[in-house]
């Protein structure tokens, strides 16, 4: 064997006795001549028996409780994986839909085969134009952040680089404007009973290989490898600066985004008067080019809980470059396609409620609105149509 | 195999049986405690029978189950920074089974090192840290390779790295423990403070 076929890996496992039957004797003919080996392996042989020497030192449990565990373990096969209520507001839509785009974002990333490099002329940007519904089984989505993987994956390596700050009033429609950077519309004929200024987030991922492989590896997504070239790159999210206008009577609503708690006494619920209006520019992720999107995010999605037909259903008819991709939970809202303006639109329900609340969300012209109130279909759609 | 896509509860408890014990050796070197490495386990066997017979690939069950507990076994112990890396030996089981080590002072000294290890493993990247474990609880390369889904032949690059990197890290933390008080001072407490235990 020629000393340059030998590296260090070779000479690992010859130590271990772990090098094939038919390559021992030419390595052995090799390394008994060859005294660069030999240093090699007394370094490589001095870091094991250090490592062998610290480990020994760990303990070894006293018998494993199989009988006991295996009981306890039964009465959980049973139970669904959650154990918190999902609860639904519009603020867990968007975090949802927004870690959904970075989590989506991450795994486009690191499908591009082979990856060449993470150049910035390499990367795309990818606008939401249009809107679509995924459902999600919530035993899924709570494992998730029971397991509090998703949260890992997402906190662990995001940086702020634009932290969120909270809202702030402003007078009016011109000076949101101005501040938001885009044309805000508002119900005609009403005066907001306040608007809010929103500043923009933004934020990097910087891909961590092993921790994403080993989500991928909890989720029984195995077959999906990362490539080492992958760790360390870097995708980047931006929720632009928007606005929130509030009509009617909205209770706290201003003291709750200011993260305020108002005295148990001194709470005021909203009633069925109050509409909330959101307005944001779509949010941008900048990723790799070169991306089979489609296959990806049908492992997202069947990472997500939904069947292998369910997902590869789904993706056929989605463009994800520009599909800003909402994820509701099974069960606990219902939602109808709709035309607002003659763009596509989700209205959404909470399930087994009888106060009528809806939250209607479509994208015009690069803007997202959300609307929220109270009333029927026809209702909230009127509504929508007064907006300019 | 039951319905398309779930284990029948005798399969299972079958695929439980055979591998719970051998699981726990493993990931109970990182962690404090036995209830704590069945915690992690267990926890592992559920993910399995969410997802599936039909999430895993044929024959690679147990692989895939020292993936996930040794994993969330090395999670775990990252983020017992906080808390410290040593455990309180109980000098009523095997860790402490010969005379010497029912000593406090003996006892106290060999928490020390166990903590001294842990911290050099929860330095290391997750998978440096999972290379070392497998290997030195006795797995092969090949079960190593399965189990963390690399080549067999990258076994040996992967270890010999995390073993120097360890290394590395261990000795250094050697070094700075030689030089901290805490044993002197910990010399002169009350000793009997852990009541010594003579074994058989």
């Amino acid at each position: 064997m020629k000393h340059n076929e030998i590296d260090t890996g070779i000479l690992r496992a010859y130590l271990d006795g772990e090098v094939n039957g038919d390559r021992v004797s030419a390595l052995t003919e090799h390394v008994d001549t060859c005294a660069e080996c030999q240093a090699e392996m007394k370094v490589l042989s001095s870091h094991a028996a250090s490592v062998r020497g610290g480990l020994d030192f760990l303990p070894q449990p006293a018998a494993a409780g199989v009988a006991p565990t295996w009981s306890a373990l039964q009465l959980r096969l049973g139970q669904p994986a959650a154990n918190a209520p999902a609860r639904w507001s519009p603020w867990r839509t968007w975090s949802l839909a927004a870690g959904g785009a970075v989590a989506i974002a991450a795994v486009l990333a690191f499908t591009v085969a082979p990856v060449r490099g993470w150049a910035e002329n390499l990367l795309s940007i990818f606008r939401m134009e249009h809107i679509a519904v995924v459902e999600l089984n919530p035993d899924a989505v709570n494992a998730l952040e029971n397991d509090q993987l998703m949260r890992r994956m997402i906190s662990a390596d995001v940086t702020q680089t634009e932290a969120p700050q909270k809202p702030q009033p402003v007078a009016d429609a011109a000076t949101a404007s101005k501040l938001a950077g885009f044309q805000i519309r508002l119900i005609a004929g009403e005066t907001p009973a306040l608007l809010l200024f929103r500043t923009p987030i933004s934020a990097q991922l910087k891909l961590d290989r092993d921790r994403l492989q080993s989500i991928l590896d909890e989720a029984g997504r195995s077959d999906v490898q990362i490539p080492q070239s992958a760790d360390g790159a870097v995708i980047s999210m931006r929720v632009p600066a928007g606005i929130i206008a509030m009509y009617g009577n909205c209770g706290d609503a201003f003291e709750h985004f200011q993260g305020k708690q108002p005295r148990a006494s001194a709470i005021q619920p909203e009633d069925g008067s109050c509409v909330r209006l959101n307005e944001v520019p779509s949010p941008t992720v900048t990723a790799p080019q070169q991306l089979d999107t489609a296959e990806i995010v049908r492992a997202a999605l069947q990472f997500a809980g939904l069947s292998a037909s369910e997902a590869a259903n789904f993706t056929q008819t989605i463009d994800w470059t520009s599909t800003f991709v909402m994820p509701i939970l099974h069960g606990q809202l219902s939602y109808e396609k709709v035309s607002v303006g003659g763009n596509d639109g989700a209205l959404l329900r909470p399930k087994n409620q009888q106060s009528g609340q809806f939250t209607l969300h479509w994208v015009d012209n690069g803007i997202l609105y959300s609307l929220m109130g109270t009333g029927d279909n026809t209702a909230a759609l009127n509504l929508a149509s007064q907006i300019e | 195999m039951g319905m398309a896509g779930t284990w029948t509860e005798a399969e299972f408890e079958s695929i439980f049986r055979d591998q719970f014990a051998r699981i726990v050796r493993v990931v109970r070197r990182v962690l404090r405690s036995d209830a704590e490495a069945e915690e992690v386990c267990a926890d592992a066997f559920l993910k399995l029978y969410r997802i599936g017979p039909d999430g895993i690939a044929e024959d690679t069950t147990g692989a895939w189950l020292y993936r996930v507990a040794t994993r969330s076994a090395i999670d775990r112990l990252r983020r017992h920074k906080s808390r410290g890396f040593g455990e309180q030996l109980d000098a009523s089981r095997g860790d402490v089974a010969d005379g010497l080590e029912s000593d406090p002072l003996c006892r106290l000294v060999r928490e020390e090192r166990i903590a001294e290890v842990r911290f050099a493993l929860a330095r290391l990247k997750a998978e440096k840290a999972q290379v070392l474990l497998l290997r030195h609880s006795g797995l092969s390369y090949q079960e190593i390779a399965a189990a963390m889904l690399i080549r067999p032949a990258s076994v040996g690059t992967m270890l010999a790295r995390a073993e120097a990197e360890f290394s590395k890290v261990y000795q250094r933390q050697q070094r700075l423990s030689k030089r901290a008080p805490r044993l002197q001072a910990a010399n002169h407490e009350d000793l009997s403070l852990g009541t010594p235990t003579k074994e058989g």
